[in-house]
């Protein structure tokens, strides 16, 4: 792989993402049961139009688009940063334990309050960030190094996995609302979701841009980081707080959601490099064009039933995944 | 002047040790830290660029304390390559140099100035690796790598750079074109060059400073030619060695050291014989039973002196592993058996025994030559004791007063 290439490489992708990403908003608002023709959809959203494909884009598709867009955005910035951090390919939001203590919160939400439907993703978020930040502090030993980061992190999912089946057991009668959201999935989801998330995910997007050059410096390892002057645990731990804010936004309302923040930022790395100046704006766009495309997928593919998107993702994924890794192995 | 100065670093993590290291690096001068694994090298020059902090001591860098810099004006200052064999990120060359402007930048500058492109120019230059500015840091050779990594640390515009063991994963040729390459940075720019390395040779030939330690102290320093002796090499390194200078390279040759000191008993007995009747002892001697067949018995020798005055001598000599060995026989039945039924014949005068217990220190005749046979070897192949005797140098510990008489 010559330098040549990988540049232009790059250039090619930036070029090609934004008309990916156009595409597959714009096959996200024309495809479902009704599909509604391109021309119909700028017709709607420049004079008002068809007042049923109004009613389906504005009310239904629009905030699903939206949210799919800003889940798949999240959770491979997430990804992206926490890989970088950890020095860890395979690192994942699930490795800080957002995932296990979005699924917890959510389910005791769920037991306790059973009506509280509404604020079920505001329960996740908390708890998620809850995890992260437990897990982070209990790696703390005059710093937290990667690898302590991640043996506290297998030990808070394991308990806090451990507290969710239990929970599902012992309340298996209310938590069936819990389930298609412990799968991951953007059924039903609408403006009031997208009203919730969309600050924080907005936010955790942008302060994603400068986190860019920390990661990068991170990814030197800490002794030539500090050697080049950087405060490495400051850095590292806001960049967890961010990964965890981004993830955590991504849970609250899409559940768990895996194999995006694993896959795509791996995949773009292996497209583009290690340099986050590429790897994380291509990352957000790739994770994003990826879930909405997927969760167009999940809900057509198998009239009338909608399919969670994660279960999609995670059986695309899986092979995926091996493909890469498999790929890796030759190029190493 | 001192670039670097040290007092009484304390450190104390159980199994290892920093003892009061104090030491001045010369600002302007490649200095080289030596000592054998584990005598802390790599610790102090951690310490020295606040990676690891000590428990007790103080270092300045010019004439400040190291706690009074913030990390990046510390960066502008100081900068260490870690010993390294870590996995680097995919970017390219230039990419990778350019890092080393990050102390220089503040936190949301991210374009390049003027400035920071000529020092990467320059780094990229004076480590001649501008020809692979746009090749990606894992196609380049070890030794390439390396240069990339120092090209790093020279963008950081310190005046000091620490390396620690910098040649340890190259080969003879990239070990050369490194310390060379670091030997112009010296001249050229006046670069304080510190650091740890296991060649005791390149140490010399480069530096113009030595530091040893051993056990987490400092044990010498001074000019590679006053430090560097068979002395030092002894108490360092626990070698011995003969050391000369062939130009500024020290020639060190060791001298292989005793595998394992063993020690042996020699039992003489010395028997004054009237003259003209020393035959007759030699031929009653062959009747004492069995001595080849005991245990731990290592050789024999019947020495005959004629002519002396009035009497004559025979020696009887025997070579035992132990004393004890010896005294087995003496209580065994085929020696009891054998002075059975024996007077003292009348032609012995006098007769007398001594133990010398000896250490046998194998040491080659000279560098190069086969090491000298072992004694047990030697002796089981029946050659004759002198030739033995050449080649160990045998060393009379304990003389045994004992004098006593056979039966």
């Amino acid at each position: 792989m010559s330098s040549l290439t990988l540049s232009k490489r790059r250039k090619r992708i930036v070029w090609a993402l934004p008309f990916v990403l156009l595409l597959t908003v714009l096959y996200g608002l024309h495809y479902g049961s009704v599909s509604i023709p391109p021309q119909e959809i700028w017709t709607v959203f420049l004079s008002g139009g068809d007042p049923l494909y109004r009613q389906i884009l504005i009310d239904l598709r629009l905030p699903r688009v939206a949210i799919g867009l800003l889940v798949g955005a999240c959770l491979a910035a997430a990804g992206a940063l926490l890989q970088g951090v950890m020095r860890n390919p395979l690192a994942d939001p699930g490795v800080i334990g957002v995932s296990a203590g979005g699924g917890v919160a959510a389910i005791l939400t769920m037991v306790v309050w059973p009506q509280a439907g509404f604020w079920l993703p505001a329960a996740a978020f908390a708890g998620a960030l809850a995890s992260s930040l437990a897990v982070y502090f209990l790696a703390w030993d005059k710093g937290a190094s990667p690898v302590k980061i991640v043996l506290a992190g297998v030990a808070v999912n394991a308990l806090l996995g451990a507290v969710t089946s239990g929970l599902m057991v012992v309340y298996s009668d209310r938590v069936q609302a819990v389930i298609p959201w412990l799968a991951g999935g953007l059924e039903g989801r609408s403006w009031h979701h997208l009203r919730f998330m969309a600050p924080y995910a907005v936010a955790g997007l942008l302060l994603s841009v400068p986190a860019i050059k920390p990661a990068n410096l991170l990814l030197l390892g800490d002794d030539s980081a500090k050697l080049l002057g950087q405060r490495v645990e400051l850095q590292r731990m806001l960049l967890i707080l961010l990964a965890s804010l981004l993830a955590g936004t991504a849970v609250s309302v899409a559940g768990l959601v895996s194999f995006v923040g694993l896959v795509v930022p791996h995949a773009m790395r292996l497209l583009v490099g290690d340099d986050y100046r590429y790897l994380l704006p291509l990352s957000v766009a790739g994770g994003a064009a990826l879930v909405t495309l997927a969760d167009t997928a999940a809900r057509t593919w198998f009239d009338p039933i909608e399919l969670p998107v994660g279960i999609l993702l995670a059986c695309l994924g899986a092979p995926f995944f091996l493909i890469l890794l498999r790929r890796r192995k030759r190029l190493i | 002047m001192t670039a670097i100065q040290t007092e009484h670093l304390q450190l104390d993590l159980g199994h290892f040790q920093l003892d009061g290291v104090t030491v001045s690096i010369p600002e302007g001068k490649m200095t080289a830290i030596v000592g054998p694994n584990g005598s802390g090298k790599s610790t102090l020059l951690k310490i020295v660029s606040r990676l690891a902090a000590a428990d007790g001591g103080e270092i300045r860098v010019g004439d400040r304390l190291v706690q009074t810099f913030k990390p990046a004006e510390f960066a502008r200052a100081l900068t260490m390559l870690p010993q390294s064999k870590e996995w680097f990120p995919d970017l390219t060359v230039q990419e990778i140099v350019a890092y080393g402007r990050s102390p220089h930048k503040r936190f949301w500058e991210n374009r390049m100035s003027a400035e920071d492109r000529e020092a990467i120019e320059w780094a990229m230059e004076a480590t001649g690796t501008e020809k692979h500015r746009d090749r990606l840091f894992h196609t380049l050779s070890g030794g390439e790598q390396q240069k990339v990594r120092i090209a790093m640390a020279l963008a950081q515009k310190t005046g000091i750079l620490l390396l620690d063991e910098p040649t340890t994963f190259l080969d003879l040729s990239h070990q050369l074109d490194v310390m060379e390459m670091l030997q112009r940075l010296n001249r050229e720019w006046g670069l304080t060059i510190v650091m740890v390395l296991h060649d005791l040779q390149q140490a010399a030939a480069y530096c113009h400073y030595l530091i040893a330690m051993k056990h987490g102290l400092v044990v010498a320093e001074g000019e590679p030619r006053k430090v560097i002796t068979p002395r030092f090499l002894r108490y360092v390194y626990d070698i011995d060695a003969k050391v000369r200078f062939e130009e500024d390279y020290p020639i060190i040759i060791p001298v292989q050291k005793a595998k394992e000191d063993s020690t042996m008993v020699i039992v003489t007995n010395t028997s004054q014989i009237k003259k003209g009747h020393a035959h007759k002892l030699i031929e009653r001697f062959d009747k004492v039973g069995k001595v080849e067949f005991m245990e731990g018995f290592l050789g024999l020798e019947v020495l005959l002196t004629e002519n002396t005055k009035d009497y004559e001598e025979v020696s009887v000599v025997t070579r035992w592993r132990r004393k004890e060995d010896f005294q087995a026989w003496t209580r065994s039945s085929a020696f009891k058996e054998s002075h059975r039924h024996r007077d003292i014949p009348d032609y012995i005068l006098s007769n007398k025994i001594t133990f010398q217990e000896v250490k046998i220190v194998r040491e080659p005749r000279t560098a190069g030559t086969e090491p000298a046979e072992t004694a047990q070897s030697a002796e089981q192949s029946g050659q004759a004791v002198q030739s033995v005797q050449s080649a160990q140098t045998v060393e009379t510990a304990e003389t045994a007063e004992t004098v006593e008489k056979i039966g």
